[in-house]
């Protein structure tokens, strides 16, 4: 797609704007958008956070990479049927299986909000269960190489049968 | 008992505490992409889910009087959205554990669970208690790296969102709030009056709340804002006693003259309450006036909210109507606090 303003350059960036109301966006080349100064108004609305939150992350995911459509075959959320372009206008996934479907385009829009981090708080309890196995592994684990190292081979032996019991059973994750 | 009919920790300052919890159900998709036979399925899976367990009751906002709805909204139970939504909604509920299960608004299920005073970790609790019970019998959308899994890019991770409403009169008359602010952005929190910006308009209620939802733990999240509230409080605290200790007298005839106002004035308006609020809840919190509780002020003012009028008096019919029934609350229930 060409840029709507210079028609000339190939369209890089989805720019919205919001004017008393009425809302238009268009689809600018990088130049074009660095001058009707996208970008900045861009970095204010981040710094600013009494900003409403849905404009707000609306034009974060509207400055998401603009990724060409080929017409028909546009990729599509298999749950919701949700385009990335639609969510890019919505500011908002259509379904939680989005996330795993749009991964990549969501990754940098979700960086941005939240840093570059991991969840780290609860979770459904039989990820829960997961998460403790995890952890019990990691310890036998640990313990087994202190064991080779000290050289206690019977004692590594065991450690051994216990790591094979505990990885048998987390088949049951994921 | 509702929240505003109990008194909490550190009540001079804080008036309330409350977590959101959202989450969503692995296989429906969000918002306008749901129909309306999805929509009742997920209301229909979460109801059973909470059928025959203890104190709670159901409601299908879908058919319920807009009065009632924007009534509990006034009174905290629930959100401005799901008041007005034009889409299926529902409620679950129980006053006894100060918890608000609203389904379908932005997100398919968000666990509300507000308490007076600081009490973050008692809401925390309570909402996660709920949550729980969702957990053990449906399927919730969440994945590993990303947490719980919501409509809304902003509330990924925890999809918790944690506020506390304090009552800043001496920050505000300092002129405190924006620094406040500008602070309180630094560390990934948000404050907001309570309606419309600035000064005494807003009976000097702020919310302040957790911005960021991925990466850090609840109990971080509710520890911070926890410890930033009590700082908060420290500084308010001293900014009153300053207040207080004008020498020509207008401060102690200003809040005594609001009181004098709800004692004996038959018709109050709104946005009046409001502002008397301010005022007679200050004079409470500094023993100018001994008779009344913050509490009692609290409950006042939701009690004085247009919808909630409407609601407990018949004949609060049209707004000159409402603000003679307001007056009349407002001395009935000082009579009864100073009878105490
Ligand atoms: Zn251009
Ligand atoms: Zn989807």
């Amino acid at each position: 797609m060409l840029c709507e303003k210079c028609k000339k350059k190939e369209a890089t960036v989805m720019y919205k704007e919001s004017i008393n109301g009425h809302k238009s966006s268009y689809a600018l080349c990088a130049d074009c958008a660095a001058e009707i100064g996208a970008f900045d108004s861009t970095k204010k609305l981040i710094s600013d956070p009494f900003e409403n939150m849905n404009s707000l992350f609306g034009s974060l995911f509207g400055l998401a990479p603009y990724k060409k459509s080929t017409g028909v075959d546009v990729k599509r959320c298999n749950l919701c049927g949700a385009s990335f372009n639609e969510l890019a206008a919505e500011g908002m996934a259509g379904c939680p299986n989005c996330y795993s479907e749009f991964e990549d385009e969501l990754s940098a829009t979700i960086a941005r909000i939240h840093g570059s981090s991991v969840h780290t708080g609860a979770a459904p309890a039989k990820y829960m269960e997961g998460r403790e196995k995890k952890k019990q592994i990691e310890a036998v684990e640990k313990e087994l190489h202190d064991a080779v190292a000290a050289e206690e081979y019977e004692k590594a032996a065991t450690l051994r049968d216990k790591l094979r019991e505990l990885k048998s059973d987390e088949g049951g994750m994921k | 008992m509702m929240w505003y009919e109990l008194t909490g920790k550190d009540s001079d300052v804080v008036v309330s505490s409350r977590v959101r919890l959202a989450r969503n159900l692995c296989d429906y998709p969000f918002g306008k992409r749901l129909d309306e036979s999805g929509a009742k399925e997920i209301i229909e899976k979460v109801r059973s889910v909470f059928e025959g367990v203890g104190d709670y009751t159901f409601t299908d906002y879908s058919t319920l009087d807009p009065t009632v709805k924007s009534a509990e909204y006034e009174r905290h139970k629930i959100s401005r959205e799901f008041a007005e939504a034009k889409t299926p909604t529902a409620l679950i509920e129980s006053d006894e554990k100060n918890l608000y299960i609203m389904l379908l608004e932005e997100d398919h299920i968000r666990i509300q669970s507000i308490m007076a005073g600081l009490s973050l970790n008692e809401a925390y609790a309570s909402a996660s208690s709920a949550d729980t019970l969702i957990d053990s019998s449906l399927r919730i959308a969440y994945n590993e790296k990303l947490g719980y899994l919501t409509h809304c890019p902003t509330n990924l991770g925890t999809g918790m969102r944690a506020s506390v409403m304090m009552f800043l009169p001496g920050i505000t008359a300092a002129g405190g709030i924006r620094s406040l602010q500008n602070q309180l952005g630094k560390l990934g929190l948000t404050i907001r009056g309570m309606s419309g910006e600035g000064s005494a308009s807003n009976g000097c209620l702020y919310q302040i709340s957790n911005q960021v939802t991925l990466g850090n733990s609840e109990c971080e999240i509710l520890t911070k804002l926890t410890e930033i509230c009590e700082k908060i409080t420290e500084q308010e605290r001293s900014l009153r006693e300053k207040m207080k200790a004008d020498e020509s007298g207008r401060f102690t005839d200003r809040i005594m003259r609001s009181y004098g106002t709800m004692l004996y004035a038959t018709l109050i308006d709104t946005s009046e309450l409001v502002k008397l609020y301010a005022d007679v809840r200050l004079g409470a919190c500094l023993g100018i006036i001994d008779r009344v509780t913050p509490k009692t002020l609290d409950e006042i003012l939701v009690r004085g909210m247009p919808n909630v009028i409407t609601l407990e008096n018949r004949g609060a019919v049209n707004a000159n109507r409402r603000d003679r029934c307001r007056a009349e609350m407002v001395r009935y229930v000082l009579a009864g606090a100073s009878e105490k």
